[in-house]
């Protein structure tokens, strides 16, 4: 196998049988936009706005480098914002728009 | 009452307990999306509170409930071996992702363990979120590979002629394990034994033990 195949054989997600380290069995309390984010998701399943399955492509098609260095709700956030965008339900310029509004609220 | 001699921050507190202040970029993003949505009228800030009401109260005590029911009452058992998300709907706990719950028993030729290689799926319904461990690559990678060494760090040694069968989760497909009922707990009522499932056995990678206090968990 060429040193580069690995790399197009899997999606960087498929990633059960390959090797990996002892299992870190430390758990962390849920951030409260954790929960917000987590319970939003939710909400796009149910109305079929983003899908599970569509959150999960989205996670898959940000790449391993992101992948590897974004938190779990971190990969979820931005994957579903390129899904709505995809779906072109929102554009680039409303989030910009909006985020910036959230930080000059107060 | 103790007055703290030290206030590092000069931002309000309005609510009861610290959140992020300021909002970092990922939770900023989470509320510009909802907002938005919201606003084009596609979802609603009720729906969204009240799906954080149902994240709040799913939790393993509610699997526990349907593995007590499982081992006391057998018509009840074979209902949820058949149909896994109707038999928990009779306990009125409904399966809110729209998922398929599938119960796998084990017994003294088998035994089951639950994995999503992919990504998370976990039957949050009836266990609530999952353990960090469940979501990270170590155990969904090897999982499928050397259950029998996972399962050892867990402190879990299942004999050699049982085998192990390990159960890939998907988006449409949860997996519950209903585990052994412990020897020696004959005696014990339906909510006695309730208190002895834990969440990591209903994944399967720990056994029930008929007390909680000697647990074994993390010497590897």
């Amino acid at each position: 196998m060429s040193s580069t195949e690995g790399l197009i054989s899997h999606l960087p997600n498929d990633i059960g049988g390959k090797d990996a380290d002892a299992i870190n069995m430390e758990e962390h309390s849920m951030l409260p936009w954790e929960k917000r984010c987590h319970a939003l998701l939710d909400v796009l399943a149910t109305h079929q706005i983003v899908n599970t399955e569509e959150k999960r492509r989205g996670v898959e098609n940000l790449g391993s480098e992101i992948i590897g260095n974004l938190t779990y709700y971190e990969r979820w956030i931005v994957s579903a914002v390129n899904i709505l965008f995809e779906k072109r339900i929102l554009t680039p310029d409303q989030i910009a728009n909006k985020t910036k509004e959230i930080s000059e609220r107060k | 009452m103790t007055v703290p001699d030290h206030h590092d921050h000069d931002h309000a507190h309005p609510g009861v307990t610290k959140d992020e202040e300021p909002y970092g970029y990922y939770a900023t993003l989470e509320l510009a999306v909802r907002e938005l949505l919201i606003e084009a009228g596609l979802i609603t800030t009720d729906e969204h509170r009240r799906q954080i009401e149902i994240l709040d109260s799913r939790s393993p005590v509610l699997g526990a409930k349907v593995v007590a029911r499982a081992w006391t009452d057998p018509e009840f058992k074979k209902r949820l071996l058949a149909d896994g998300s109707a038999a928990c709907e009779e306990l009125g706990i409904t399966m809110y992702d729209g998922a398929h719950l599938i119960v796998h028993e084990n017994t003294d030729q088998v035994h089951n363990m639950v994995v999503c290689t992919l990504c998370s799926c976990y039957p949050r319904p009836v266990l609530g979120l999952p353990p960090d461990w469940y979501k990270n690559k170590q155990y969904r990678a090897r999982a499928v590979k050397e259950p029998r060494a996972v399962l050892k760090e867990f402190g879990t040694t299942i004999p050699d002629e049982v085998s192990i069968h390990v159960h890939d989760s998907n988006a449409n497909m949860r997996y519950l394990i209903l585990p052994l009922r412990p020897a020696g707990t004959e005696h014990l009522t339906e909510e006695e034994l309730a208190g002895l499932v834990t969440r990591d056995a209903m994944i399967g990678v720990t056994v029930v033990k008929s007390s909680l206090v000697q647990t074994n968990r993390g010497q590897a």
